[in-house]
Formats: C-alpha cells, sequence, structure tokens
C-alpha cells in the first residue's frame, strides 16, 4: 500500500541538514503502523513526505500503486483528498465552522452534491459519537471531541490510508486512550492502512507494528 | 528763461520763464533785491521792452530741426508753423512735412496771459487729436530736446524778475535777467537766467534750472533784421542732462503774414490749409 | 534606535513592495496638498508680479466696471489737486497667431506721459527704447514689445507682426522693444504696448478708456488721495490700490479651492486609513517579534514608541515623496489654474517660476507626518498590549473586543446627534461641523457595519461556493479590525466619487435643462468662439443690420459685463426686456406682483437669478445697488429666474436703462430667431455675407455649436468626478493588497488544511479573491451609503458656498452601478498577488507548530 525506497530529504539551507536518509520502507494494506523516534529523529517528516505534503529529496514514494514524484501540485493535492485522511496533534479544525461544516469540508472540496454531504457528514460524526454537537464551534468543544471531529473529518471519503501525527500529543492520557480507541476501532471497521507518528511508547504499543527512526535512519521495524 | 519754444517758434517771442518749483525762492526775492544795485523794475523793463520789440501781427517760417545724439545725427524733421498773434494770447499750428512718416502730424498750441497754454496734437492716420495734459508738458517733444513747455509763448507778467548783471554772449553785450515764474506748478523749471542784448533788445540765450541743477541751455545766434524785427535765424538747445542738442533752423521767415482766427482751431488742425 | 535597526529594517527590507505602498498613502495625500497650494501660489505670485509690473509706479488705478469711461474722465482726474500725474490705460488681449504663443496683453497708454508711471526699460530711462517717437505716434501700427517676447519669437525692430484684433487681423510694426526687467516680466513677456488712441480704434473702445493710472503729489497718503478721488468722481468709478486686482482673481479661483480643498482633505483622510490598515498589518506579522521583546524584558512604552517612530519615519519619506510629486504635479496644474486667468486678463498667465514655499512644504511635512502618526497611534497601542505568551503562538486572530465595539457605536450615535444638532442650527460654520462629526461617525460604524455586512454576505457566498465563499466570509467577519481600514479607506473614496458624480450630473442635468428651455435661439452672433468671452464687442447698431438680412425673425442684444454688488464680481447682462418676455424666458423662481418683466422692462427693477438671490440672501423688494459711471443705481429686486450662466450669480437690467447709465451702447452677443421655414443655415450664410463683410471678428454659432461648447464646459466638472475614481480604484487596490496580504498570514494554517485536506490551488485561490471581491463589496456598500450622505453635504456646500445653486437630490444610481464592476475588478485584480503567494506557501510551514 505505501511503499519507500532511498527516500532522503535534506533541508538546503547554509548548512545541509540531513532529515531522512536512504529509507526504505513496505506498508502492506490494513496496516496499523506507529513510528516512533525522539524529537527531530525525522519522523514527521517521513510523515509529511507520505501524505505529500513536502517533496523528497531523493527516492519514489508509491501510494497504493501511484508514484508521487513527478507529480503536480495538483496532482498531489488529488492524491491527498483521494487515498489520504489527515489527523494532526493541534486538530486543525477550521475555527469558523461548526463540525459538520469542517466534517464536510473535504467532500465539498471534492464537489459532492450537497445532500450526499450533508448525509455522509452526519454519519460520520455519528461514528465518532459527536451526533449531539453537529453545530458546535470547534472552540465550544472539548480536546477530546475536537480530535474525533477532526478523525471523522479525515475519514469525510472513507480514504484507503490514514496518517495521524501525534494524534494525543496534546489530549490528556485518559482522552488519548480514548482517541486510540477509536482508531484502532477504525481500523478493524474499516480496514484503512494507518499510520501513526508518536513519541509515546504506549501509543506505539497498540500498533501491529513499530517503526523506530532515529537521526533520519530506520533503526527498528518490529511486527508484533 | 524764455520757454525755449517760444524761441523756437519766434526768437521775439521770449520772455517767459520757467515754473517757479518753490516758493520759498520768490520769498526771499525783495531780502535779494535790497542788497542788490538794480531794482526788480529795471529789469522787468528790459524783459517788457524785448517783448514790446518782437511784437508781430502774425509769423511763418518753416523750421528745419536736427537732432544731435551723444552718438550723431539721428534725423532731421521739417516743419511749418504759423503762429497768429504775440506773446501771451497768440496761437500757433506746426505741422510737420517730413520724414513722410510722420508727415500731416499737427500741434496746435494756444497760449494764454495768465496761465500754461492749450495743446493738441493731431495725427492723421488715427484721423483724431489728442490734448497734450498739462502733466507731460515736461515730456521731451517727440524726440527732440525741447519739451513741450519750452514750445509755449508765455506773457511777460507771468514771471518775476531780477537783474543779475551784464555779461557779454557771443561778443555783444547782454544783461543777465532771472526769471522767476510767480504761480508755482505752471513750469517745470524753478527758474531761469535769460541774456538779451543790449544793441536789440533780442534774446541771445536762456539757461533753465530745475532746482539747483542746470537742465536746458538755450542759444539763439544768425540774427538779422526782418521786416523791422530783429530775429534769430538759428536756435540750438541743448539738454544738459542727456548731453544732446537740437538745432532749429528758421527759413522762409516771414513776420504780418494774413492769418484768420479760424486757421487755428481743432477744426482747421483736421483739415490743413 | 537600535530596536529600529534591529527590528524594523529587516522587516521593511523582506516587505519592501508593501512597506512601499504604505508609503503611497501619505504621498498621495501630501503630494495632493503640496500641488494644489503650490500651484495657486505659483499663479497668484505671477499674477501679483504682473499686476505690480503693469501698475508700475501707479499708486490708484481707477475703473469702472468693465465698460471703461468716456476720455473726459482723465481730464477730470487731472484736474483733482492730489493727484501729480494720470494717465490713461487701456488692455487688451490680442491673439498672437503664433504657435505655442497664444493671447498677448496690448497695454495701450498715452506715450506722451505714460513714461512717468511706467519703466519701460529700466536701464537708460526715458523712450530711448524708440528710435523716434513722433514717428511712433503718427503711425498706429507702431507696437512695442518686449525682449522675451521678441527672442522667442525673433522679431526685431522693424519687424512686422499680425494681431488678431477687435477689427480683425492687423499688421503691426515693431518700432520698440523693452530691455528685459520690469514690465516686461509681466505674463512673461507676453506684454506690448502701443499708442492708446491707435488701440481704442482696433480694440474698439471708441473715446473710451479701461483705467487710469496714477500717481498723487508728494506728500498726499494714498487712503486720503483714494477718497478725494472717490470724493471728486462719485459711486460710478472704483478707486483702488493696484494690488488689489488681485482680488477678483482669489474670488475667481474661489469655487476652484474650495473643491480642490476637499479633495486634499479626502486624500489625507483615506491615507490615513491606508496607513492605519498598513500598520496594523505590520503589528500583526509582527506579533511574534514583538512577543519576544517583551518576553525579553522590553516595556510596552518602548514597543509602542518603535511603531510610533517608523510610523514618523514612513511619514517623513512619505511626505518627502509627497512634496516631490506634489511640485511636479504643481507644475502640471499651474497650466490649468493659469488658463483660468485668461478670464481676468484675457491672457494666459506664464507662471514659470513654480517656488517651494518653505511655510507650506513645512505644513505639508507636518501634515503627513501627523496623519502617520495618528494613524499608527492605534496599532502601535495595540502592539504594546500584545501577550507575550499568546504572541509566541500561531494564527491567533485580532479579535475586536465587545467593549471597543459598543465604544465606537456610542460615539458613532453621540455624534450623528451633536451633527443633528449642527446641521439645525445650520450656519456655515456649524453646517460644516457637522459635516465632518457624519464623517466621523460613519468611520466609527465601519466595523458594526462592515461585519454586519460581512454576515449578510456569508450565505450567499457560501451559497456560491460551500468552502470558498464561507471561508472568505468568516475571515471578514473574525478580524474586522484587519477588514475596515481598506473598508473605510474604500468608503471614503467611494462616497467622494458618488458625491462628487452626483453633484456633477445634477448640475449637468440641471445646465441641460436651462438650455432647453433658455437656450432657444437658431443663431448667435458673437465676437469669438468662446461665447464667455467679453472682450470682443459689436455696436449696437448692428443689431437693426442682422435683423435686415432675409429670414430672420427676431433678433436680440446681449451685453453682459461683470459688476461689483456688495463686494461681489457678479454678471450684470443687459437683454432687451420685451423681445426676452416674449422669446428667451428664463423658468422663474417668483416675481413681484407687478410682473417682473413689466418691471424691469419699465426702468423699475432688475430680475436676479435664483443663485444671486441665495449668495447674497437677498430676496424680492431688496435693493440692488449698481455703480454706475453716471452715479449709483439702485433698484429693488423684481423677478428671481433660473440662470445658469455665471457662478457668482446674475443681475438682469433693461438695454435702455444699461444705455443711460453706463454710456455704453455695445453688445456682446445677438441672439437671432430665425422665420419658420428657413433654414437657419442658408441665414447664417448671409448674414456672414451681408453684415460680416465689414465685421471681421464676426462669427455665426448655430444652436448646437453652442450647446456643444457649453457641454464641454461642464463636461470639465466631470472630469473632477474621473479623476476620484481614478483615486478610488488605487485606495481599492492599495487597501485590499494590504488586507489581503495580511488575511493570508493569518490564515496561513487555515488556507494550509484546506490544501492537506484536498483543496487544489484554484480553491484556495478562489478563497482569496472571494475575500477580495467581498471586501469590495462591503467596502461598496458602505461606499454608496455614505456616498449618499456625502451628496447631501457636497450639494449644500454648492448651493451655500460655491454657486448658489440648489439642485435636486437625485442619487447617481448610474454611477454606483458603474462603480460595482470597476471596483469589483480592483478587488479581483488586488487579490491575483496575494492569491499567488497563498498557494505557493509551504505547507509543512503552514501545519506545524513549533
Amino acid at each position: 500500500m505505501i511503499r519507500l525506497e532511498h527516500v532522503s530529504k535534506h533541508f538546503e539551507g547554509r548548512r545541509r541538514v540531513t532529515a531522512l536518509e536512504d529509507i526504505n520502507l513496505e506498508i502492506p494494506k490494513g496496516e496499523l503502523v506507529s513510528i516512533v523516534g525522539p524529537s527531530g529523529s525525522g519522523k514527521s517528516t517521513l510523515l509529511n513526505l507520505i501524505g505529500g505534503l513536502d517533496r523528497p529529496t531523493g527516492g519514489t514514494i508509491t501510494l497504493d500503486g501511484q508514484r508521487l514524484d513527478g507529480l503536480t501540485e495538483d496532482g498531489l493535492t488529488a492524491v491527498r483528498r483521494d487515498k489520504l485522511g489527515f489527523i494532526f496533534q493541534f486538530f486543525n479544525l477550521l475555527p469558523s465552522l461548526s463540525c459538520l461544516e469542517n466534517v464536510a469540508l473535504p467532500l465539498h472540496l471534492r464537489g459532492w452534491a450537497r445532500k450526499k454531504i450533508d448525509a455522509r457528514a452526519r454519519e460520520l460524526l455519528a461514528l465518532v459519537k459527536l451526533s449531539a454537537r453537529l453545530d458546535h464551534l470547534p472552540d465550544e468543544l472539548s480536546g477530546g471531541e475536537r480530535q474525533r471531529v477532526a478523525i471523522a473529518r479525515a475519514l469525510s471519503v472513507y480514504p484507503p490510508i490514514l496518517l495521524a501525527d501525534e494524534p494525543t500529543g496534546n489530549l490528556d492520557t485518559q482522552t488519548g486512550a480514548d482517541i486510540l480507541r477509536l482508531i484502532s476501532d477504525l481500523h478493524v471497521t474499516f480496514g484503512a492502512t494507518i499510520l501513526i507518528v508518536t513519541h509515546d511508547m504506549s501509543v506505539a504499543e497498540t500498533c501491529q507494528r513499530m517503526i523506530t527512526i532515529r537521526d533520519g535512519k530506520i533503526v527498528g521495524n518490529v511486527r508484533r | 528763461m524764455s520757454s525755449p519754444g517760444s524761441k523756437v517758434q519766434s526768437p521775439e517771442s521770449r520772455v517767459q520763464s520757467p515754473k517757479s518749483g518753490v516758493w520759498i525762492a520768490a520769498a526771499l526775492l525783495p531780502i535779494l533785491f535790497a542788497s542788490h544795485g538794480y531794482a526788480q523794475s529795471d529789469a522787468r523793463q528790459i524783459m517788457a521792452e524785448a517783448q514790446r520789440r518782437s511784437e508781430a501781427k502774425s509769423q511763418r517760417y518753416e523750421g528745419l530741426l536736427q537732432v544731435l545724439d551723444g552718438g550723431g545725427k539721428v534725423a532731421d524733421k521739417r516743419w511749418s508753423f504759423v503762429r497768429l498773434g504775440s506773446h501771451g494770447s497768440s496761437k500757433a499750428v506746426l505741422r510737420f512735412l517730413a520724414p513722410a512718416e510722420v508727415k500731416g502730424v499737427a500741434l496746435l498750441i494756444v497760449n494764454h496771459p495768465d496761465r500754461a497754454s492749450d495743446q493738441w496734437m493731431w495725427t492723421p492716420a488715427l484721423q483724431r487729436e489728442r490734448r497734450i495734459a498739462l502733466q507731460d508738458r515736461s515730456t521731451r517733444f517727440f524726440g527732440t530736446d525741447f519739451s513741450f513747455e519750452d514750445l509755449e509763448e508765455r506773457d511777460v507778467d507771468q514771471y518775476d524778475y531780477r537783474l543779475l548783471g551784464e555779461q557779454p554772449i557771443d561778443g555783444a553785450a547782454c544783461w543777465r535777467i532771472e526769471s522767476v515764474p510767480s504761480k508755482r506748478k505752471t513750469s517745470q523749471y524753478t527758474r531761469s537766467e535769460v541774456w538779451i542784448r543790449k544793441d536789440n533788445y533780442a534774446f541771445a540765450q536762456i539757461e533753465s534750472y530745475v532746482k539747483a541743477e542746470l537742465v536746458r541751455r538755450l542759444t539763439y545766434s544768425h540774427f538779422a533784421q526782418l521786416q523791422g524785427i530783429w530775429t534769430a535765424r538759428r536756435l540750438e538747445m541743448s539738454d544738459l542732462r542727456r548731453k544732446s542738442r537740437t538745432i532749429l533752423t528758421l527759413e522762409k521767415l516771414e513776420y504780418n503774414v494774413p492769418l484768420r482766427d479760424e486757421d487755428f482751431t481743432l477744426q482747421s488742425l483736421r483739415n490743413p490749409l | 534606535m537600535r530596536l529600529l535597526r534591529l527590528i524594523s529594517w529587516p522587516y521593511l527590507r523582506k516587505h519592501a513592495v508593501r512597506s512601499l505602498l504604505t508609503v503611497v498613502g501619505i504621498v498621495l495625500g501630501v503630494a495632493v496638498f503640496v500641488a494644489i497650494h503650490t500651484a495657486n501660489e505659483a499663479v497668484f505670485f505671477a499674477f501679483e508680479r504682473t499686476v505690480d509690473r503693469i501698475a508700475g509706479a501707479a499708486q490708484l488705478q481707477i475703473t469702472s466696471g468693465e465698460t471703461g469711461f468716456t476720455e473726459d474722465v482723465l481730464e477730470r482726474v487731472q484736474g483733482i489737486p492730489e493727484v501729480q500725474v494720470a494717465v490713461p490705460v487701456i488692455e487688451a488681449p490680442a491673439g498672437t497667431n503664433l504657435a505655442g504663443q497664444g493671447n498677448i496683453l496690448i497695454l495701450g497708454v498715452d506715450m506722451t506721459g505714460d513714461r512717468s508711471l511706467r519703466d519701460y526699460d529700466l536701464e537708460s530711462g526715458d523712450e530711448a527704447i524708440i528710435d523716434d517717437p513722433l514717428v511712433f505716434l503718427a503711425q498706429p501700427d507702431s507696437i512695442i514689445i518686449t525682449k522675451e517676447f521678441a527672442d522667442r519669437n525673433a522679431l526685431t525692430v522693424g519687424s512686422r507682426l499680425t494681431l488678431s484684433t477687435m477689427v480683425g487681423d492687423r499688421a503691426f510694426r515693431v518700432r520698440g522693444i523693452m530691455r528685459s526687467g520690469g514690465l516686461t516680466s509681466a505674463f512673461g513677456g507676453n506684454l506690448a504696448v502701443m499708442d492708446i488712441y491707435a488701440a481704442q480704434q482696433v480694440f474698439g473702445r471708441g473715446r473710451r478708456f479701461d483705467r487710469i493710472d496714477l500717481k498723487l503729489n508728494e506728500g498726499v497718503a494714498v487712503d486720503a488721495g483714494r477718497a478725494g478721488i472717490q470724493e471728486a468722481l462719485g459711486v460710478g468709478f472704483d478707486v483702488e490700490a493696484p494690488a488689489s486686482r488681485g482680488q477678483q482673481l482669489e474670488s475667481t479661483l474661489a469655487v476652484y479651492a474650495i473643491s480642490m480643498n476637499v479633495s486634499s482633505v479626502f486624500a489625507l483622510f483615506i491615507g490615513m486609513f491606508i496607513i492605519y490598515n498598513s500598520f496594523a498589518i505590520a503589528v500583526t506579522q509582527r506579533r511574534p517579534e514583538i512577543g519576544i521583546l517583551r518576553a525579553l524584558g522590553a516595556p510596552r512604552r518602548q514597543i509602542r514608541n518603535l511603531f510610533l517612530i517608523e510610523s514618523a519615519i514612513s511619514g517623513v519619506l512619505g511626505s518627502v515623496a509627497g512634496i516631490a510629486v506634489g511640485m511636479v504635479m504643481a507644475r502640471a496644474m499651474v497650466g490649468s489654474i493659469s488658463s483660468m486667468l485668461e478670464g481676468i486678463y484675457g491672457v494666459a498667465e506664464r507662471a514659470d517660476e513654480v517656488l517651494a514655499d518653505p511655510w507650506l512644504l513645512t505644513t505639508a511635512m507636518a501634515i503627513g507626518v501627523t496623519t502617520s502618526m495618528i494613524a499608527a497611534w492605534l496599532p502601535a497601542r495595540n502592539a504594546s498590549r500584545v501577550d507575550p505568551v499568546q504572541a509566541l503562538q500561531k494564527g491567533k486572530y485580532q479579535v475586536l473586543t465587545a467593549g471597543e465595539n459598543r465604544a465606537r457605536r456610542l460615539g458613532a450615535t453621540v455624534l450623528m446627534a451633536v451633527a443633528l444638532i449642527f446641521l439645525w442650527i445650520g450656519r456655515s460654520i456649524w453646517f460644516y461641523a457637522g459635516y465632518v462629526s457624519i464623517v466621523v461617525a460613519a468611520l466609527l460604524l465601519v466595523p458594526t457595519v462592515s461585519l454586519w455586512f460581512a454576515r449578510v454576505l456569508r450565505p450567499i457566498l457560501k451559497w456560491l461556493r460551500p468552502v470558498e465563499g464561507a471561508l472568505a466570509a468568516d475571515s471578514l467577519i473574525q478580524s474586522p479590525r484587519r477588514t475596515s481600514g481598506a473598508v473605510a479607506a474604500l468608503m471614503l473614496s467611494l462616497g467622494q466619487v458618488i458625491g462628487l458624480g452626483g453633484v456633477g450630473r445634477e448640475s449637468y442635468n440641471s445646465i441641460v435643462d436651462w438650455m432647453n428651455t433658455t437656450l432657444n435661439p437658431d443663431l448667435f452672433v458673437a465676437g469669438s468662439q468662446n461665447l464667455s468671452d467679453r472682450t470682443f464687442r459689436f455696436p449696437k447698431t448692428l443689431g437693426p443690420q442682422i435683423s435686415d438680412v432675409p429670414g430672420v425673425a427676431q433678433v436680440q442684444t446681449v451685453r453682459s459685463l461683470r459688476v461689483n454688488v456688495r463686494g461681489t464680481p457678479v454678471m450684470l447682462v443687459v437683454i432687451d426686456t420685451a423681445s426676452f418676455e416674449e422669446r428667451g424666458r428664463r423658468q422663474t423662481v417668483r416675481e413681484a406682483p407687478g410682473g417682473m418683466y413689466t418691471l424691469t422692462k419699465a426702468g423699475r427693477g432688475v430680475m436676479v437669478s435664483d443663485n444671486f438671490a441665495r449668495l447674497q440672501k437677498m430676496d424680492l423688494g431688496d435693493t440692488v445697488d449698481l455703480a454706475t459711471p453716471a452715479g449709483m443705481l439702485s433698484l429693488p429686486i423684481v423677478g428671481i429666474l433660473m440662470d445658469w450662466s455665471d457662478q457668482q450669480g446674475t443681475v438682469v437690467l433693461d438695454r435702455a436703462l444699461y444705455d443711460r447709465h453706463w454710456g455704453d451702447d455695445t453688445v456682446n452677443v445677438f441672439r437671432v430667431y430665425v422665420d419658420h421655414g428657413s433654414d437657419p443655415m442658408d441665414v447664417r450664410q448671409r448674414i456672414l455675407e451681408r453684415v460680416g463683410a465689414d465685421q471681421p471678428r464676426l462669427l455665426v454659432l448655430t444652436n448646437a455649436e453652442v450647446r456643444r461648447w457649453i457641454l464641454q464646459l461642464t463636461d470639465q466638472w466631470l472630469q473632477l468626478t474621473y479623476s476620484q475614481v481614478f483615486i478610488a480604484v488605487l485606495v481599492a487596490i492599495l487597501g485590499i493588497v494590504n488586507t489581503l496580504t495580511v488575511s493570508i498570514i493569518d490564515r496561513k494554517r487555515e488556507l494550509g488544511v484546506l490544501r492537506a485536506v484536498g483543496g487544489f490551488r484554484r480553491q484556495i485561490r478562489q478563497t482569496v479573491w472571494m475575500e477580495a471581491v467581498a471586501i469590495g463589496v462591503v467596502g461598496l456598500a458602505l461606499g454608496v451609503l455614505f456616498g449618499a450622505a456625502n451628496l447631501y453635504f457636497l450639494l449644500e456646500i454648492t448651493g451655500r458656498d460655491l454657486s448658489g445653486m440648489y439642485l435636486p437630490y437625485r442619487f447617481p444610481a448610474g454611477i454606483a452601478l458603474a462603480l460595482l464592476p470597476t471596483i469589483l475588478f480592483a478587488a479581483f485584480f488586488s487579490a491575483l498577488w496575494p492569491a499567488e503567494s497563498a498557494v505557493r506557501m509551504s505547507l509543512v510551514e503552514a501545519l506545524e507548530y513549533e
């Protein structure tokens, strides 16, 4: 489902900084994988590259059989909207939009019919158990609820791949556990390929496979 | 000084004098007389006699006017001159004959015994006359060294006189007489000095002053007795401020020619004889 | 200072283009201010110098309106004991027929005596400049020109020069050249001297003089001398010092000056909002920096001062640039102002020296810096209040507190109430205070009202584009402060466009109405294409000659001239009342019981224009005092009519009465009606053949030509509106670019999310565009509302202080509609660059947190 071959990423500046060096990785369909490592190890960069938010300096990335290199900006966007869902540490909900609108956002961007969008958004919010908060603004929700909205948004088109960047990083332990459970449930329900970046070992331990990164290299790759 | 003009036209008509600019000068006169060997009445008598001897019913001549500027001769002009009457009550018409550009331009002067004259200029190209205002009489008469005032004749009574002594001019014995306008503001000149020949009572020279400065000198020469009147046929006016001079030569001079009053009106100016 | 170098300079460098745009606001305001005043001053200066040169040593000038007076007045004046020298003068403009030289002012003087007053040659004095004064006087084609004019046109003594005079083109011979200096510098040398009696003939003066210049006897005080002369001459004559001629200029330029000043104030106001906007933006962008500074222990005062100093510096830079631009503009404007002076002398003033008045420049600098600092005050205060902790987080919006909004609304309400009271009091100064109050109230309401408009817009935009539209509207709703600056600037400039446009259009309509009702003759016989040129006049006897032309049904004479009524130079229009009553009636406002035409015809009153009555605050029955050469003519107002021919107002008098009192039988224009069935073009041809042969200046204009000419004049009014539209568009672009730049910075994360979840670049652009268009729409809406109020005020000002013409209030919907696409396009155009920079932003950076 996700394949990385000789992927590297350098940041050019006054001094060349290597974030990732010759990464080779294959994640099959339906796997729930965690990427762990200390701050600055390159794990977020890896996630950004896989999500098409950034481009590698070298190597190829293939998502669901589609190579990302050579795609235009809009081509990348098309991959994101069809194949990917993002879950962020700080939720990245649009504060001016209600829960329903936030969830509907990607659907609108794809130009779905309004009726269909509405139905899907409600369905998703029911899925994350937020049917009671449809018209609330993000500011009116608790952290856990916001992340659930964000998850609902990431699921909006039922993408084959979900990318989560420290999904519990901004939540208390209890809520974090709830969110993780939700993600696991969804994994079971939809069979999506899920990649979670975290530095929290307890999060990593819930995953089927744990990839450890340090100084831009994969130093551990454990399936359990 | 008699107005140079008067001389200009008629050497015999003398006797005008400059305007006094300064009242005080007149006020001082009696004192000066008292200390002087000659009486004021002597001077006045000489002037009156000069006027009497030059009297004629009328006069006519052709004048040749030559202006000699610092740089040399500027232009010759020629005019015809006719005058009816004498001195304070005369009238005169002066009409330019040459050069061609100014031919027909005429000046009518009506003198008054008791005040400044009236003057009008006629320009044929415009077919209209213009008055020469009193305020403009001190300006130059069309580029010559005469002023409009110098063209006037004034009666002997318009001035006060004082005999300053005797002094020959061109070898001829003369009385030297100071003349001050009796009414102020009638002349550009403060005072004048007049030289009268003792032998024939003709004017020999006039020097005119503005305040203390000598500004014009008029000298008479080429005397001849014509019809019993001693007449100078050459007048030379020097403007001492501009350092230029104008020579007027009188030709074809005649006295007592038949002229009519009607020839000296604005109407006659428009329709030349 | 160190902070400035460390903090401000790098920021400025990074945002060089936008920093420049900010300064443009100040540049614009200061430039307009400097240009108007400098150009005015340059023209005034040149004019005063001209008056001075022409007056020479004259202490007093005697005039009697435009008619002049008969020659005998000269002798009367010369006979007044206080007068030392009095010389007559004729002033007449003449066309030079030389390319680029325009008109030349001919000074007709009495060459026998004038030298005592005027210095024709500074170097050699006296009349040495003329070879032979006798030739000069004897030949009426003699003319003396200035050295400047001679040099420009390669003329020497003896050259021929053809001038357009009242009697047609006449060849003149240069018989003298004045050396440079003194008189020759009047009108930049476009001046010539000729004999006054010759001038009388070629300029149709008859036996009249225009003016007498005089010098008093030594020891006579000018005031005493003037009083003595005035008493000796009577009321029909004006005895004034030459310098007072400048006053005529002032009233001529007054209308122009007021409208330009209003524009200049608006430009500064708009500039202020652009600056405010820019600084508000700078504060937003640099909030993290400020936060760090604050965290490192910089006191609030220091932060505030940092921004104030920055604003002062940009104020100084903007002012300097504004002054430079203003001086350039002034040069361009001098020409148009100068041409207004042609109304006074008939010769365009050549204001070659456009000098910077240090005092003016200091004022301009002070205005620029003050405006800049006032505008930066709020942002600077906000900067100083930045919370160090919050500032270090991203994505915080500027939120206008409810309290602040309430205070603004309260302020606006109070101001409106005050304004209404002021307006109710109504007198001039209160009226203007009311105007200002309303403007300020409107500005205070901008955030509230634009918020309200944005809320109205949201569903519409959302319906158009569910995501992009809603987000664009939300962007406006959430940061009213960010948007308000741009909206306020737009509101002011659009309000001005609508106000001026409304006044312009209404004037235009009224003039067209007036033309339709009163401008009904088929032909006009005049001496100039320009009907308001009153220098060419015909003898009245031409009237019967025109009447005799086959096909002519009726001929009316019009003599118009400026006269002073209560110190205002109004237009006196002399008509054959009976014939006007029959044909060519003006719309009556109100009339005395006896019937205004009957009474005027009988010489028992005058009719005045509506604007005259208003400007002079006079009504039926009030007495109008007209100073005539024959003494004071006092007549009651018997009728008020609509007439648009003069901004200062018109007084209509019967011909017979005029002839008697002014002793002037000339005519400016003959209005000719042709017989039914006659072709006006044929009649025109016949008039030209029969009458025109002896009258080389005679022109026959058709009704259509005259209309076209009047409308052309009126169009100049509308030009002002067009230039305002240009400014409005500039303001729109500037304000919107600024606002959007900040908006995309504020919304960096939001836009990033949008892209992350699948928004194409096109969709990102669209949301930025929609925000721009939304700002444009809100600005337009507010501008239309404000314009509606502004129009009321401008109409009032026009009626009260400018022309006395009260125009009906009609909202210029056409202009407002035309603005819609213009502003929307400008908004869209402004959004292009910010939108591009939005899609180019790094996604990773946009989404990450430090």
